[in-house]
C-alpha cells in the first residue's frame, strides 16, 4: 500500500509516494533519482551507500524512508555549493584517491563527518572513521592521504 | 620524443571530478522508458534435474509481463569468455542460457521480467519447479575417480582440459639434484568483489536490434557472446561503451547469464529489460579458481634448479568458462616459466564440480603458481641454508634471455634482479632475523615473494585475440577526442590512454578527451585484461597520435614554409624543433584543415589552402602489438604474528617491479596499493567456502566474506619502480596492475615463517591454522 | 531485498499508539529501532511473515538520566551517545568505552541500545559491556512494565524472551564502585565484523592493587561464539573473586572459563579455537581493565 511521504533532502522538500519497506537508499535512487549514493551490497557492510542524516553518516541501505521523516538527509550532491567542490572531493581528485569511484562518495560522506567532529586527525582516527567503507581499487592509501589533505587545508 | 614529458606525470584523472560529485557514467544508473526489471529463479541444489517448471501463476501476478524457462530460450552451447573466439579450441562450450540440468546451486532455471523488482520478486516465488536431485560432487580429485557421478557427456572423468607440457629431460635433471623437495600447495576460492555490481539494460527494438548496456571489461567479446548465444548475427547486438565502471579486475570478463535473459525478455516484451545482481548473487557468479598444486623441485647443493615437475587440479566448478585458460596460464606462467631451468615438466586438470562457476581474476592463475614456487623456494632456502634472494638471482632469466614461451622474443628489458636487490635493500633484508627467533608473544618477520615473468597483453597465446583500434580526431579548440573499445575499469585507463595521445601529440595534459564508442563505431578491442591496458591499448593509442601529428605537421608545414621534418608540437604549440616558445599554435593549424578552400578575403576570394591539406586532422589504428614483454617484480613484506591468537598483521611492503617506464607514477602507485589490499586478503581472510552438503554459499555477503578494511592495510606501502625502457612500449612501458596480487601471497607466507617458523602451504592463512601449526590447539 | 510482505511502517508517538499498532497486526509485527541488523538477519533467513515494523523511534526513549544510584538509558539512544553517560570516562566503564571503540561511524550513529540487546546476538560488543556492568532492562508491554536482568532477555540465539508485545524501554546501569575497573576484547576477521570471540571482565579491589586488596564482584561475560547466547562465566567469577590481582591468578581465571562455554564451530573458525581465544582474552582483558586503575 503506497504512502506519501516528505522527505528533506540537501535541503529541499521532496514529495514522494513509497512502499512501506522502501528504504532510503532505494528512494534516493529510483524515486529521486539522486544516483550518487549506491548499492554495493544487501547487508550493511560495504558503505557505498553512506549519507548524512542529520548530519550523521549512516547506512542509507538500513534506514526505513518512513523513519527518515523530518530529518535532514545529505547526499552528496549536497555538498559543495555555488559550484565549489567540498574540500573533501577537491582532495580526493587532487590525491588520486579515486579509482573505479564506486566507493568514493560514501568515503567522502563518512570523512566529512570526520572532519566535523575532529579537526586534525591523526592516521589511525582517518583509518577507523572509513573502516565501515570498503574499497577494492585502491588499498586505501590515498583515501587517507586525501582527508589528511582536506584536513590541512 | 615530443611532448614526452607529459610522461612521468601525474595528470589528474578526468573523470574524478564526475566521480567525486556522485559519478554519472555507472552502467547501474543506466534508465531507459518504460524499463522492465528482471529477477532470475535460482536452483537450490547443486546438481539435479528440473523436471518441469510451471510459470502460470507467476504469469498472472499483475506487473509480470514475461517469464522464461529453459523451453524458451535457445539452447546453442556456449562459452562465455570474453577474450577468445566463441569456437576456439581453447574454450570449452559447455553452456546454456537456461537448462534442465542443474550443475550448481545458483544456477538460473527461470527468470522473470515485471514492472519493478519487487513484483518479480514474489513473480519467482510462485514459480513451481521440479527437481530431480543427483548425487554432488565438490572435490575435484573425487570427480576425478572411476564411479564419480559424470557432470559433463564430453568430459570423462569430470576432466575439461588436460594441458601437459615437458621441456628437456626431468629424470636426468632429478638424477642430477642433490636434494629434491616435494610439496603440495592449495589456494582457495576467493571474489574479486568488484563494487559496481553485475548490472545490464537490453533493449530490443522492433526491427530485433539490442542494444546493450552493461557492466563489463569488453563490449566486443559481449557482443560476440551474446550474438553467439542467442544464435543471430553479431551486427544485430550493439553494446554501448560505459564511459567507465565500478570495478572489474577480471571478474567481468565473460557472459553472464543476465545479458541473454535480459535481451530474450526484451525481445519478447518490446520493452527494454534491466537485471541489476544482489551482492549474494555476484559472489556466486564469478570467483578465482582454487587450485591445488604438487610441486617437485630439484636442486643442487649450490641452489642451481635442476628440474621441476608438477601436477596443478584446478576445480573449474560446474562449467568451465574461464578455467580452460586459467590452467594454461597457471601451469605455464605460474609454474613452468618461473626460473631457468632446463628440465620442467607439468601436467594439468581442469575438473569440474557442482561448485560454481569460476572467472578472471587478476593474475588469472599465476598466484596460485606463485604461492607454490615462491614457497617451496622459501622451504628450500631455509633447509638448505641459502639466502632467498641468491638463490632467485641464480636461478633469474638475464636480460637478452629468450622468452621462455616464445624464444622469437628476447627479454629486451629486464629488470628482475633491480627489483630483487633494491627491495630488499628497501626492506632491510639484512636484517632479518632467523625464523621464529624473536622474542615476545609478538613476532615479527620479513619475507619475499617474486614473479620472473609475465604478460604484457596477450600476443603469442594461441587463441586470444590481441588487436586493438583508436581513432583520434582534433577538434577546431584544440582539444582531442579519443574513440577507443577500451574500458575504463577504475585502473585508470582513460586517464593513460589520453595521457599518451596528448604526450604523442604534444598537447597539454587534459587536451585529450575519451569520448563515446561502442562496437559500432570504433574498431575491435581486445578485453582490458592481461595487464595490457597500457601496453597494448596504449601503442594503438599512440599510433593513432602519431598520424594526427604527422598531419598537423603536414599541414603547418605548408603555413610556416617548412620541412616537416624541422618541426615539433608541445603543449598545443607547433614550432621548429628546439625553438617551443616560436611557431603557431595547433588551432591556427586545425583552422586550416577545417575552413572552407576557398575563402572571402579582402583582395576577394581564393583557396585558403591546397585542398588536399583540408578535412579534420585525425588518425587511425588497428593493430596487434609486435611482442609480449615480461615485467618482473619482488615483493617485501613485514608481519608480525601474535604467537597467542595467530593473528597475522602485515607492516609494510615494498613492492619492486620492472614496469618499463611509468606513465602516471600516482595512477601506478593506486595500482600496487590495491593490489596489496586484495593479496592481503587472499593470503589471511578471503575465502568463499560453501556448505559440504547443499553448495550452498556460506559467505555470500560481507558480513562473512572478510577483505581488509583501512584498518588492516599496512601504515606503509612503498613502490619501487624500475624503468627499463622495453623498445617496442608506449614510450617504453610495459605491464603493472596483475603482478600487484599475484605476489602478495608468497611473500606473507615467507614472513609468518620468519616470524614464527611455522609454513602454512594452504591459503588462506587464518589465525587458526597458525595457532594449530603452532601446537597451541589440541 | 526489503521485507516483501510489509504492509505498514508504524510510527507510534505514544505507548498506546504502539498498542494499536499490536493489536493491529499481532504477530505479524517486528519492533524496530536502529534497523542496521534486519537487513542481515532477512539475508540468513531469520525474518518471514513480517507485516509491520513499528518504529520505536518517536516515544522520547532516548535519554540519559542520573537516577539514584546508577543511569538509565532510554532504549533508542544511539551508540554515538553513550559517550554522555555520567562516569564514562572512569575505569569502570572502560568495557563500554573498549566496545564503542570497534563498530564502524555509521552503525555508532544509528545502532540503538535496546535494538542491540533485543537482537540477543552474542556476536555483538556493546551488549557484553552492559552485561558486565550488571545492566537491567525494562521492558513495557500490555500489561505494563516490567524489569529483568540483562542475561533474562536471551533465550537463544537471536531469540528474546520477551513477549510479542513487549519492547525495551530503558536499560539501568547502576552507579558502579569508584575501585571497579572494566575492559572488552573483541576478535574480528576486519574493523568492520561481528564478533568471533567477545570478552568483558569487571572487576573490584580496594584502595591499592596490593597483597591487601583482594578482588570482589567479578563478572566475566563471554560472546562472539562462545556460547549461543552471551555467556556469564560463574567458573572464572569464583576463581577471581577474594583472591588478589595477579597474572596467575588471570590465567586461571581464563582456564576456568572452559566450564561454562560452549563454543560453536563455523565456516570462519573451529570451537576449539574459539575456545583458545576466549582464554586468551580473558587474561588480556584482565590485564587491560587492571591497567585502568594502576
Amino acid at each position: 500500500m503506497k504512502q506519501l511521504i516528505t522527505l528533506n533532502i540537501n535541503g529541499e522538500e521532496n514529495e514522494i509516494s513509497i512502499s512501506p519497506d522502501a528504504t532510503l537508499l532505494q528512494v534516493l535512487r529510483n524515486e529521486l533519482e539522486l544516483q550518487g549514493t549506491k548499492r554495493g551490497c544487501d547487508t550493511s557492510a560495504c558503505g557505498c551507500c553512506t549519507v548524512h542524516m542529520d548530519g550523521k553518516a549512516v547506512y542509507s541501505c538500513v534506514i526505513y524512508a518512513m523513519a527518515a521523516q523530518g530529518k535532514e538527509i545529505t547526499t552528496i550532491e549536497g555538498l559543495g555549493g555555488n559550484g565549489q567542490l567540498d574540500p573533501l572531493q577537491d582532495a580526493f581528485i587532487q590525491a588520486g584517491a579515486v579509482q573505479c569511484g564506486y566507493c568514493t562518495c560514501g568515503m567522502i560522506m563518512s570523512a566529512r563527518q570526520l572532519l566535523d567532529d575532529v579537526k586534525n586527525p591523526d592516521e589511525e582516527q582517518i583509518r577507523h572513521a572509513i573502516a565501515g567503507n570498503l574499497c577494492r581499487c585502491t588499498g586505501y592509501t590515498k583515501i587517507v592521504d586525501a582527508i589528511k589533505m582536506a584536513a590541512d587545508s | 620524443m615530443a611532448g614526452a614529458d607529459l610522461i612521468g606525470q601525474s595528470v589528474i584523472r578526468p573523470d574524478a571530478h564526475d566521480k567525486v560529485t556522485g559519478g554519472r557514467g555507472y552502467p547501474v544508473n543506466v534508465s531507459m522508458p518504460r524499463m522492465l526489471h528482471a529477477k532470475l529463479l535460482r536452483s537450490p541444489y547443486a546438481h539435479a534435474r528440473v523436471l518441469s517448471v510451471d510459470t502460470s501463476e507467476a504469469e498472472k501476478l499483475p506487473g509480470v509481463k514475461a517469464v522464461l524457462t529453459a523451453a524458451d530460450v535457445p539452447q546453442i552451447p556456449f562459452s562465455p569468455v570474453f577474450f577468445c573466439p566463441v569456437e576456439s579450441k581453447s574454450l570449452v562450450r559447455d553452456m546454456l542460457i537456461l537448462s534442465d540440468r542443474v550443475r550448481f546451486a545458483g544456477q538460473p532455471v527461470a527468470a522473470v521480467a515485471a514492472t519493478s523488482e519487487v513484483i518479480a520478486e514474489k513473480a519467482l516465488e510462485l514459480i513451481d519447479v521440479e527437481y530431480e536431485e543427483l548425487p554432488v560432487v565438490f572435490d575435484p580429485e573425487e570427480a576425478m575417480q572411476e564411479g564419480a557421478v559424470q557432470l559433463h557427456e564430453t568430459a570423462a572423468n569430470n576432466v575439461a582440459k588436460n594441458p601437459a607440457f615437458e621441456f628437456g629431460d626431468v629424470e636426468a635433471g632429478f638424477a642430477e639434484a642433490d636434494h629434491i623437495f616435494e610439496g603440495v600447495y592449495q589456494t582457495q576460492r576467493v571474489h574479486t568483489c568488484y563494487m559496481e555490481p553485475r548490472v545490464c539494460v537490453v533493449d530490443c527494438d522492433r526491427a530485433g536490434q539490442f542494444t546493450v548496456n552493461s557492466s563489463m571489461q569488453h563490449i566486443f567479446g559481449l557482443r560476440e557472446k551474446l550474438a553467439y548465444a542467442l544464435g543471430i548475427p553479431q551486427g544485430r547486438v550493439t553494446v554501448i561503451k560505459p564511459p567507465y565502471i565500478g570495478g572489474g579486475f577480471g571478474g567481468k570478463l565473460d557472459l553472464g547469464y543476465i545479458e541473454p535473459i535480459a535481451a530474450l525478455l526484451s525481445e519478447r516484451t518490446g520493452r527494454p529489460v534491466r537485471i541489476e545482481q544482489t551482492r549474494y548473487e555476484d559472489f556466486i557468479t564469478t570467483a578465482r579458481h582454487a587450485i591445488k598444486v604438487y610441486l617437485k623441485t630439484g636442486v643442487k647443493n649450490d641452489g642451481t634448479i635442476t628440474a621441476r615437475e608438477a601436477k596443478s587440479i584446478l576445480d573449474t566448478g560446474a562449467h568451465a568458462t574461464h578455467g580452460a585458460e586459467v590452467i594454461m596460464v597457471h601451469g605455464l606462467f605460474g609454474v613452468v616459466f618461473p626460473y631457468r631451468c632446463a628440465n620442467k615438466k607439468w601436467e594439468g586438470f581442469t575438473v569440474y564440480t557442482n561448485n560454481m562457476i569460476g572467472g578472471g581474476y587478476r593474475g588469472y592463475g599465476c598466484p596460485q603458481g606463485c604461492f607454490a614456487v615462491e614457497s617451496q623456494i622459501d622451504e628450500i632456502c631455509e633447509e638448505l641454508d641459502l639466502d632467498p634472494i641468491e638463490f632467485r638471482l641464480k636461478n633469474a632469466y638475464q636480460k637478452g634471455d629468450p622468452h621462455p614461451f616464445n624464444p622469437n622474443w628476447s627479454l629486451n628489458s629486464y629488470g628482475y634482479a633491480e627489483a630483487l636487490e633494491q627491495g630488499a635493500e628497501r626492506i632491510g633484508w639484512n636484517q632479518r632475523n632467523p625464523a621464529g627467533s624473536s622474542p615476545g608473544v609478538k613476532k615479527r618477520g620479513i619475507g619475499v615473494g617474486t614473479q620472473g615473468i609475465w604478460v604484457s597483453g596477450c600476443m603469442g597465446f594461441p587463441d586470444i585475440l590481441e588487436h586493438t583500434g583508436a581513432i583520434i580526431k582534433l577538434n577546431p579548440d584544440g582539444t582531442a577526442d579519443l574513440a577507443s573499445g577500451s574500458v575504463d575499469l577504475g585502473a585508470g585507463q582513460n586517464t593513460v590512454l589520453c595521457q599518451i595521445a596528448a604526450a604523442e601529440i604534444g598537447l597539454e595534459a587534459g587536451q585529450v578527451r575519451m569520448s563515446y564508442a561502442d562496437t559500432n563505431t570504433v574498431p575491435f578491442d581486445a578485453p582490458i585484461h592481461a595487464s595490457r591496458g597500457t601496453y597494448s591499448s596504449g601503442l594503438a593509442v599512440q599510433t593513432a597520435a602519431a598520424e594526427v601529428k604527422k598531419r598537423v605537421l603536414e599541414i603547418a608545414s605548408f603555413m610556416m614554409e617548412t620541412d616537416p621534418e624541422e618541426l615539433d608540437i608541445s603543449s598545443g604549440q607547433v614550432h621548429a624543433k628546439g625553438s617551443p616558445e616560436t611557431g603557431i599554435p595547433i588551432t591556427a593549424v586545425i583552422d586550416i584543415a577545417e575552413s572552407p578552400f576557398i575563402v572571402d578575403t579582402e583582395e576577394g576570394p581564393g583557396p585558403s589552402s591546397p585542398p588536399d591539406l583540408k578535412g579534420t586532422i585525425m588518425g587511425t589504428s588497428s593493430m596487434a602489438p609486435p611482442e609480449n614483454p615480461s615485467p618482473a617484480t619482488a615483493l617485501f613484506v613485514e608481519v608480525e604474528v601474535d604467537t597467542d591468537t595467530g593473528v597475522v598483521d602485515v607492516l609494510r611492503c615494498v613492492y619492486a617491479h620492472d614496469l618499463g617506464r611509468v606513465i602516471n607514477p600516482n595512477a601506478a602507485e593506486g595500482q600496487v596499493e590495491g593490489g596489496m589490499q586484495q593479496g592481503i586478503g587472499y593470503a589471511l581472510m578471503e575465502n568463499l567456502v560453501f556448505d559440504q552438503e547443499t553448495g550452498a554459499c556460506l559467505a555470500g555477503d560481507f558480513l562473512d566474506y572478510k577483505m581488509p578494511t583501512a584498518v588492516e592495510m599496512p601504515r606503509s606501502i612503498e613502490s619501487i619502480f624500475i624503468e627499463t625502457i622495453e623498445p617496442t612500449g608506449p614510450f617504453g612501458a610495459k605491464s603493472l596492475a596483475e603482478q600487484c596480487v599475484t605476489v602478495p601471497a608468497a611473500a606473507i607466507a615467507a614472513a609468518v615463517y620468519n616470524a614464527v617458523g611455522v609454513r602454512i602451504k594452504d591459503l588462506p592463512i587464518t589465525p587458526e591454522k597458525v595457532l594449530r601449526a603452532l601446537g597451541k590447539l589440541d | 531485498m526489503a521485507l516483501t510482505e510489509l504492509k505498514e511502517f508504524c510510527l507510534p508517538e505514544s505507548g498506546s499508539e504502539v498498542v494499536s499498532a499490536l493489536d493491529k497486526y499481532g504477530d505479524g509485527s517486528l519492533f524496530v529501532a536502529g534497523g542496521t541488523f534486519i537487513h542481515g538477519l532477512e539475508a540468513r533467513g531469520f525474518l518471514s511473515g513480517v507485516e509491520a515494523l513499528i518504529d520505536l523511534n518517536q516515544l522520547g526513549l532516548n535519554t540519559i538520566q542520573s537516577e539514584r544510584h546508577g543511569v538509565r538509558i532510554g532504549a533508542t539512544t544511539k551508540f554515538a551517545a553513550l559517550a554522555q553517560i555520567p562516569g564514562f570516562d572512569t575505569p569502570a566503564f572502560g568495557a563500554l568505552r573498549d566496545a564503542l571503540s570497534y563498530p564502524p561511524m555509521q552503525i555508532m550513529n544509528q545502532a540503538t541500545v535496546g535494538g542491540s540487546i533485543a537482537a540477543s546476538c552474542p556476536f555483538f560488543d556493546v551488549p557484553a559491556a552492559f552485561q558486565v556492568l550488571d545492566g537491567s532492562v525494562t521492558a513495557q508491554g500490555r500489561g505494563g512494565p516490567r524489569d529483568l536482568p540483562l542475561e533474562s532477555v536471551y533465550a537463544g540465539l537471536f531469540d528474546n524472551s520477551l513477549a510479542a508485545d513487549e519492547y525495551i524501554t530503558s536499560l539501568f546501569i547502576p552507579e558502579q564502585h569508584a575501585r571497579s575497573c572494566s575492559a572488552y576484547l573483541k576478535l574480528e576477521t576486519n574493523a568492520n565484523d561481528l564478533a568471533l570471540v567477545g570478552v568483558a571482565v569487571r572487576i573490584t579491589v580496594g584502595k591499592a592493587l596490593t597483597r591487601k586488596d583482594r578482588i570482589r564482584d567479578a563478572r566475566v561475560v563471554l560472546g562472539g561464539g562462545l556460547g549461543q547466547t552471551f555467556i556469564r562465566s560463574t567458573a572464572a567469577e569464583s576463581v577471581l573473586n577474594g583472591e588478589i590481582v595477579g597474572e596467575e591468578l588471570f590465567q586461571k581465571a581464563a582456564e576456568a572459563i572452559a566450564a561454562d562455554i560452549d563454543p560453536i564451530s563455523d565456516q570462519r573458525c573451529s570451537a576449539e579455537y574459539r575456545a583458545a581465544i576466549g582464554q586468551v582474552y580473558v587474561r588480556r582483558a584482565l590485564q587491560q581493565a587492571t591497567q585502568r586503575l594502576e
